[in-house]
């Protein structure tokens, strides 16, 4: 029977956290208005194991600004030409500017089987619910997952929208400018409504789907009460995960 | 002693039915506006005869229709074009007003000149250049010269009819079989309907029924695919001609496209397009080629040659009275022309 416990990630705890991370990430603990939080499993019969680190972010977008596409639709209807078509909008903003993140959510897989980084990360996300849970006012607490991806590794969301506008390569901008890559580049992109039908069928595939390696964290996210709401991430169209903490 | 003036362009009249009905049958697909049909054409004929005998006070719902004849084929038509009034006089009439956005991102080292295009109205009510078509024979004489601009002098002569903004589509890329690459990248993505079976819905009806059901936003052209955007701002091989005389006027073709096959809508003010800015009442004296014309509203003429007394008598004045004129100084390589008024 193992006892799951969630601290504060210490300065000795990085250097086993970053191989859980991608490049991208980057683990500075001194941060205002935000923690790293761990999980630690103890056994009976070993020392303790860490199993899984998230970053909980406070209030986000208002120094640095975020960006996402809320996906939306409208309607065009014609009663004289019997037609009637939905359509898929995307539409840039920062409608989720104030909520809470959950971000960087990383875990150990190596020799674990799917229950056990199952309970990990029930325990990691329970716990970051329950410090936001402590606040006075209702807040939204949101997690951006990783985008679809195809056998080259590119993704289909980008390559059907985001490259018209930013022709380099957003792998490489992502390393060179960390998290900021993301505001610089929604700088660039359309600041009008996109209908989706302008998209190649692949990339209008990919809004909202998420990549196969986080479905057991896409599980774990829903029975903590979260959903995907009406958003996706700009570069990759991943879904963002959402819900209200009162 | 002057040459007798080839061309006539005149106002139709009612006994052109089987000749208009002959020139439509060789009209082109994409070219509604001169529709094979006989009683759509004797409609056209009625709306014209109407429009030219309706009061001053102009309603804006006219529509004023031309034909050319070859005076040494005994008059026989070669030609039509057309005024309307008022463009989108019963609703809207829309197009795609072409804009650029640029992106800068200094620290990711771009600069991006994006391409939009915004539906947009800014059309309603100007005055539209329609249905131009000559036969394919006179193509390369000076019969189409007439045939465009002489509708400039119509209107220049009646301007309380009309919008002091002029403006004409032109047809965008199709192949025989209809495919419309513009179509294809944009309308059709939000009805699967063919370019043809898209123009038969709305052709002589209402073109703001389709408008409704494509993308009010921005379109953002690099997202189009590569066809839809070669296509933009393209002409129809039948529009070359007639696009080059609009051009030659001094009309604009930057800025609109027409939202269904992506062909560019010129526009341009009536004063400073060349036919109007060198017309002259009466004509100058005799001894070079002009545009000639009368003043009758209803039994409107014009031709082009000398402004002597063939000139004169074919446009209806009695003597003494000379017509008005505008200086024919085509950019186009104008080339010794025969006595029968054609390019050598």
């Amino acid at each position: 029977m193992s006892q799951w416990s969630v601290r504060p990630v210490q300065a000795a705890d990085i250097e086993l956290l970053t191989r859980w991370l991608p490049p991208t990430a980057s683990l500075t603990l001194a941060a205002p208005a935000e923690q790293w939080l761990v999980t630690e499993q103890q056994s009976d019969d070993g020392p303790s194991q860490l199993r899984a680190c998230l970053r909980l972010r406070q209030a986000i977008g208002l120094e640095a600004p975020r960006h996402w596409y809320h996906v939306g639709s409208v309607v065009h209807a014609s009663r004289a030409l019997q037609m009637f078509h939905r359509q898929t909008t995307l539409l840039l903003g920062s409608d989720l500017t104030g909520s809470s993140e959950l971000a960087d959510i990383g875990w150990s897989r190596e020799g674990l089987d799917d229950e056990l980084q199952g309970q990990a990360l029930q325990q990691l996300l329970s716990a970051a619910l329950r410090l936001l849970a402590g606040h006075d006012d209702a807040q939204r607490v949101i997690v951006e997952l990783p985008g679809r991806r195809d056998a080259q590794g590119l993704s289909p969301f980008w390559q059907g929208l985001g490259r018209h506008f930013y022709s380099g390569d957003p792998q490489v901008a992502a390393q060179r400018f960390g998290a900021q890559w993301r505001e610089l580049v929604a700088g660039l992109l359309p600041r009008q409504p996109v209908h989706a039908s302008f998209l190649p069928a692949d990339a209008q595939a990919a809004i909202g789907q998420s990549a196969p390696e986080v479905e057991l964290l896409k599980a774990q996210l829903q029975l903590a009460g979260l959903h995907a709401g009406e958003h996706i991430t700009i570069d990759e169209g991943g879904p963002v995960y959402e819900r209200v903490i009162s | 002693m002057t040459i007798e003036p080839r061309y006539l362009f005149r106002a139709v009249q009612p006994d052109d039915l089987a000749g208009l009905l002959r020139l439509a049958q060789a009209s082109a697909i994409g070219i509604s506006s001169l529709p094979p049909n006989r009683d759509a054409l004797r409609l056209k004929i009625a709306h014209s005869l109407k429009s030219m005998a309706s009061a001053d006070d102009a309603s804006g719902e006219e529509s004023y229709l031309f034909v050319l004849e070859d005076r040494a084929r005994s008059g026989e038509l070669i030609g039509t074009s057309g005024i309307v009034a008022s463009a989108g006089f019963h609703d809207r009439f829309f197009s795609y007003r072409s804009e650029y956005i640029v992106q800068v991102s200094k620290a990711l080292g771009v600069r991006n000149r994006i391409h939009t295009l915004h539906l947009c109205h800014d059309l309603t009510g100007v005055t539209l250049l329609t249905g131009f078509h000559i036969a394919p024979a006179y193509a390369k004489t000076l019969a189409p010269q007439l045939l465009s601009r002489a509708r400039l002098m119509f209107i220049a002569q009646f301007p309380e009819r009309f919008s002091e903004r002029i403006a004409s589509e032109n047809p965008g890329p199709a192949d025989d079989s209809g495919q419309c690459p513009f179509w294809d990248g944009v309308g059709r993505r939000f009805f699967n309907l063919d370019y043809p079976t898209a123009e038969a819905l709305t052709s002589g009806g209402d073109k703001a029924l389709i408008a409704e059901l494509v993308p009010q936003s921005p379109i953002y052209v690099p997202l189009l695919d590569a066809q839809a955007q070669w296509a933009l701002g393209q002409l129809h091989d039948v529009a070359e001609l007639p696009f080059d005389i609009l051009l030659d006027e001094g009309f604009d073709a930057d800025t609109y496209v027409n939202i269904y096959d992506g062909g560019p809508t010129v526009e341009g003010r009536l004063p400073l397009l060349k036919t109007v800015s060198r017309m002259r009442v009466p004509a100058e004296a005799p001894g070079r080629w002009r545009l000639l014309c009368n003043s009758h509203r209803g039994g409107f003429r014009a031709t082009l040659g000398e402004a002597g007394i063939e000139a004169q008598g074919l446009l209806g004045l009695k003597a003494g009275m000379r017509p008005a004129s505008a200086g024919l100084d085509l950019d186009l390589p104008l080339a010794p022309v025969d006595a029968m008024g054609d390019l050598i």
